[in-house]
């Protein structure tokens, strides 16, 4: 398997979580579904549906926890019968992006939350000071969402 | 808040050297209950220890040695023990000087309340 990045400073900290939390797919993109790594997808069409639910079950919830705590939830963690899913939000400057990642019962969800707090504490330290704040929507999306796939699974 | 645990967590942490005690999930690495003193990241100890209890037990059974019945780390600084049984672990986390031969039984005394 193999780790591809759109944005080179989000390498080493996914690389690390993936490599000490074992998990079989991970994929890291901002709020608006755009992809800014991955690790275990075959190809960019998984990790454009990928990307494209994680982003709506994450406003999903966040709306689900202000209405219910006044607050988003920050997590979420789905067990199946073989596989299991995790979904967090990793903080950066004022806006985040989002962790969705796939573990089996070579992983567990301790472990997981464990070394996503690790990558969260790795992100805060290295995001670029001209990272955007806020996620590209509206005409440039499609086309930063297609670059971002081009960069990872080498397709033009 | 209390536990079916709570009892059990009590006398394993008034043994002298014992810093920590937890209950952990064996499957998911998390606390389901603990007592453990102020220092020790409970969250990070107990999936880490979960995980390498669940190694443990695979080797052995991969060795065919059976099941693991008590599983014991030494380090410099301290030592740490778990034992489990149906999905769930006993971590004690303890100083070097802790008398494991009396812990150990305890702790597989212990065992008989998650049967």
């Amino acid at each position: 398997m193999r780790l591809s990045v759109a944005e080179n400073w989000v390498e080493a900290p996914l690389k690390q979580f993936v490599d000490e939390a074992r998990v079989q797919l991970a994929v890291l993109l901002n709020p608006s579904g755009q992809v800014l790594g991955q690790y275990g997808f075959a190809s960019s069409v998984d990790v454009m549906t990928a990307c494209a639910l994680a982003a709506a079950t994450t406003a999903s919830s966040a709306e689900l926890g202000r209405q219910v705590d006044g607050r988003p939830f920050s997590g979420l963690h789905y067990a199946g019968k073989v596989r299991q899913i995790f979904l967090g939000q990793v903080p950066m400057g004022t806006s985040s992006l989002i962790l969705l990642t796939v573990f089996d019962s070579e992983s567990s969800l301790g472990l997981v939350q464990l070394f996503f707090a690790e990558l969260c504490a790795s992100i805060a330290v290295i995001v670029p000071p001209d990272a955007p704040s806020t996620p590209a929507l509206g005409e440039d999306f499609e086309r930063e969402l297609n670059r971002n796939l081009s960069v990872m699974f080498g397709r033009s | 808040m209390s536990s079916p645990f709570t009892p059990l967590l009590a006398s394993l942490i008034r043994h002298r050297g014992v810093t920590g005690c937890m209950v952990v999930g064996e499957a998911d690495g998390m606390i389901v209950d603990s007592s453990l003193q102020i220092g020790i990241n409970g969250d990070a100890f107990a999936a880490l220890t979960a995980s390498l209890y669940r190694k443990a037990r695979r080797a052995a059974g991969a060795a065919g040695f059976g099941e693991v019945g008590f599983f014991e780390l030494d380090a410099d600084g301290g030592r740490m023990c778990a034992a489990g049984r149906n999905d769930l672990v006993i971590v004690v986390v303890a100083e070097p000087r802790v008398n494991v031969g009396l812990l150990r039984v305890e702790m597989l005394k212990a065992l008989e309340a998650f049967a």
